[in-house]
């Protein structure tokens, strides 16, 4: 008797959970710890994961940001992921970092899953190809490599992150002043082109009006700006100069492929040589136009302190009229109670280098973040967590992250014909976007980086030419690569 | 009767012996301190002979004494030293010149002389990471209140961190604000403990004032003073958060001390055995230093006694 009510029983709770959809076989509490740089994309995640995620296989997940400040954000995961306690079953990484940590046995290869998902599968697919190379490979393939293969995936190549974050460097400007019609007449008596105004504007700028743009605003406490007498000493631009982590090396990088010089290319290791090629003639030239433009930014470029929230604090401030600054550093730009220059803000590609043709070439270094897994994860956290980057990169998903702050690299949310009108910057993304190619993924990559921007900070500090910085890079960069046999 | 105890009460009795208090009561913080302290140390020792990375996966292999030569022999380790030596001569100096006028001057009864005194203390008080933010504020040259007055003086904008110079100048202040009222702590409790009928004495015989401050002044506060000068060398010798903070080691290299490039070698490049050898070669510095400072403690309470 007591037998047949029980089986009774759990039918009708069979039923009962059935018809509410529940799937209690396979249900399971899920915990994902994800360590996370705490900025706005970020947050967005966890505050949207908390109202919408539904788990496809039933289970009860939970997503536990580690928000970790950005100065201490390398130190922390580094730290976590050696001592060996295995905390995170997801991190947000910077591409560069793939090679430490996936040599180290930290980053798991998703190859195999991607192999047998045809929805991730799709995902890949859509995801633009500089950023499927950026965030995903290692060792790294680049952008014209993957598209040679002509599948996803590609044979031979293994692949880790998925974009959690895709950042471009766009132009912000004060349009108060670029739009000014006394200021533009000036312009256009003094160096006889127009002062950029529109979007359109901003497509046919090249470094040299960058250049003008900056002598002309550069204007001293009691001038005049736009009508008004200024208060403070004023500069018209500013890009990143600073010591600390890559902050000089990713703007100096557009310049160098710009101009048709390169980096040491990793992905032709181990016939690429450093010596020659890191400090070629055109690198130099590169360099020494990037360095010409610092007398006409804020004093702070002579400290090799000007780094992308610096100058993005004198922008919300009002010191200057224009800034080449990731995406991701948007959204505090139009926040009213951050930003004196809130109404007057509009966005536009970075400008670039003009060719022979008179095009322009805007080549640059990618930035945001992918996502990866960690290798401690059980299976079970594997595919949910691998359901997370699928609910991450659905179009609902992320066209609901684009409203908000963040960005998508999925080429099919691109061409939403809503997607420019979500945020001011949107076009400019979608236009840089497709001019990115990112820097070293090796393991000894921060330590070819340390070298570097000490030597590039030498030289925006004054203390050494262009060319004597980029041979000390070339000499330093040969004998290391030399040493873990990646060159030849 | 221990053995009686030990039978009769069971294991608890057994270990609450009188016998074994003293052993039980320090247990715990000889644990702690082999776990947290002379393990990790033994353990980075052994490292430091090793070719061992954090990041990478590969088995160590044993390389002797390579790590510590391949330190002892790079160019930019003696570089860094050099640093670490203009920074620690320049800011103890200025700490014992400033501490020293500091403590001349509270030596001395004066109107809110304690309120005044709590307020010079202070700096002593915060944290590295909110020194170092404030003097890198201080020093920003389009807002800061370092070029704003400078800029009364000068044509051009004053910008203290653009030359190795103005860098070093900067780190070494930012120190020394932090750092001299310690010395001024020290300094005083010498000037207090003099009695004041060796000056009354000396007033009589017409001795000149720097003759009372040598014969009579001086030897009461030279072993501290001797204190002053190892302590905050020790400490400035480890210097890291004000000089990470301020300058990141800008411009170029010129101001990275030994501390930051170990932590770079450590926790940046990954050169975990090599960054062991370098600490334990700074370590060895430091327990030399250490043990001055703790001759000059013995001579201090010689002296005192």
């Amino acid at each position: 008797m007591k037998t047949r009510n029980l089986i009774s029983g759990l039918m009708g709770a069979t039923v009962l959970a059935a018809g509410m959809g529940w799937t209690p076989v396979s249900a399971a509490d899920v915990t994902i710890t994800m360590a996370a740089p705490d900025w706005p994309p970020t947050r967005f995640m966890k505050e949207h994961f908390d109202a919408t995620y539904k788990s496809p296989a039933g289970h009860n997940t939970t997503l536990d940001m580690d928000f970790i400040p950005w100065p201490s954000f390398y130190e922390r995961v580094a730290a976590s992921l050696t001592s060996g306690e295995q905390k995170y079953q997801m991190i947000v990484t910077d591409s560069q970092w793939l090679g430490a940590f996936v040599e180290g046995g930290y980053y798991l290869n998703l190859t195999d899953k991607i192999n047998s998902d045809p929805e991730l599968q799709a995902i890949m697919q859509d995801l633009h190809p500089a950023l499927v190379s950026a965030y995903s490979t290692y060792p790294h393939r680049t952008r014209a490599q993957l598209e040679e293969a002509g599948e996803v995936p590609a044979p031979g190549v293994n692949y880790y992150g998925f974009p959690q974050f895709p950042d471009t460097y766009v132009t912000f400007y004060r349009q108060d002043i670029f739009c000014d019609e006394g200021e533009m007449k000036a312009f256009m008596d003094k160096y006889g082109s127009n002062l950029p105004c529109s979007y359109e504007d901003w497509q046919d700028t090249d470094w040299t009006k960058w250049g003008q743009i900056g002598e002309f605003f550069q204007r001293k406490a009691g001038d005049m700006l736009a009508g008004e007498t200024l208060d403070d000493d004023f500069y018209g631009i500013a890009y990143q100069a600073g010591k600390g982590y890559d902050f000089s090396t990713m703007a100096i990088n557009a310049f160098v492929w710009q101009q048709g010089g390169d980096i040491w290319d990793e992905s032709k290791a181990p016939s690429a040589q450093a010596e020659g090629v890191v400090n070629s003639d055109v690198a130099v030239a590169a360099f020494d136009e990037y360095l010409s433009y610092l007398q006409y930014m804020p004093p702070v470029a002579k400290t090799g302190q000007m780094d992308i929230f610096v100058i993005q604090d004198l922008y919300m401030q009002g010191k200057v009229g224009a800034i080449i600054d990731w995406v991701g550093l948007g959204e505090p730009v139009l926040d009213p109670s951050a930003s004196k220059v809130h109404d007057k803000s509009a966005f536009g590609p970075a400008p670039g280098s003009r060719k022979d043709d008179g095009s322009i070439d805007r080549t640059g270094n990618i930035g945001g973040q992918p996502f990866v897994l960690t290798t401690w994860n059980s299976d079970e956290v594997v595919d949910e967590a691998l359901n997370v980057v699928k609910w991450w990169l659905s179009p609902d998903t992320q066209l609901e992250a684009v409203a908000n702050g963040g960005q998508s690299g999925l080429m099919s949310v691109m061409a939403d014909p809503g997607y420019n009108d979500l945020r001011p910057w949107n076009r400019a993304h979608v236009e840089m976007i497709d001019w990115q190619k990112d820097v070293w993924h090796i393991p000894e990559f921060f330590e070819m980086l340390t070298q570097q921007q000490e030597e590039f900070d030498k030289a925006i500090t004054g203390q050494i030419s262009a060319k004597e910085a980029l041979d000390a890079v070339a000499e330093f960069q040969q004998e290391l690569l030399e040493d873990i046999d990646m060159i030849e | 009767m221990a053995d009686a105890a030990s039978t009769q009460g069971g294991f608890g009795a057994w270990l609450l012996d009188p016998k074994r208090r003293g052993a039980l009561l320090v247990t715990p913080a000889l644990t702690i301190l082999f776990v947290m302290n002379i393990f990790p140390l033994m353990w980075s020792f052994g490292l430091s002979f090793f070719n061992y990375k954090a990041t990478s996966t590969r088995v160590p292999k044993f390389k002797g004494l390579d790590n510590y030569a391949d330190v002892l022999t790079d160019e930019k380790v003696w570089e860094r030293f050099q640093t670490t030596a203009i920074i620690v001569g320049s800011s103890v100096l200025l700490q014992l010149i400033v501490g020293f006028l500091l403590a001349l001057l509270f030596a001395k009864e004066f109107p809110m002389r304690r309120i005044v005194l709590m307020l010079v203390l202070t700096p002593m008080m915060l944290s590295f990471v909110s020194v170092g933010v404030f003097f890198k504020l201080f020093y920003e040259p389009t807002f800061g209140i370092v070029s704003y007055v400078m800029n009364f003086f000068t044509t051009d904008n004053f910008v203290m961190l653009a030359t190795p110079a103005g860098a070093i100048a900067g780190i070494v202040i930012a120190d020394a604000w932090m750092w001299s009222p310690f010395v001024m702590l020290l300094v005083l409790a010498g000037l207090v403990s003099v009695p004041k009928y060796l000056y009354e004495a000396a007033e009589i015989d017409r001795a000149s004032k720097w003759r009372s401050f040598w014969t009579i002044t001086f030897p009461y506060i030279k072993s501290l003073l001797l204190l002053a000068v190892l302590f905050r060398t020790i400490e400035t010798f480890k210097l890291f958060d004000i000089v990470y903070i301020i300058t990141e080691g800008g411009p170029g290299s010129s101001t990275e001390t030994i501390a930051v490039y170990l932590y770079r070698t450590g926790f940046q490049f990954f050169k975990t055995s090599q960054s062991s050898a370098l600490a334990y070669i700074v370590l060895f510095i430091v327990i030399v230093l250490t043990n001055l400072y703790l001759y000059a403690v013995n001579r201090r309470e010689a002296e005192v006694s």
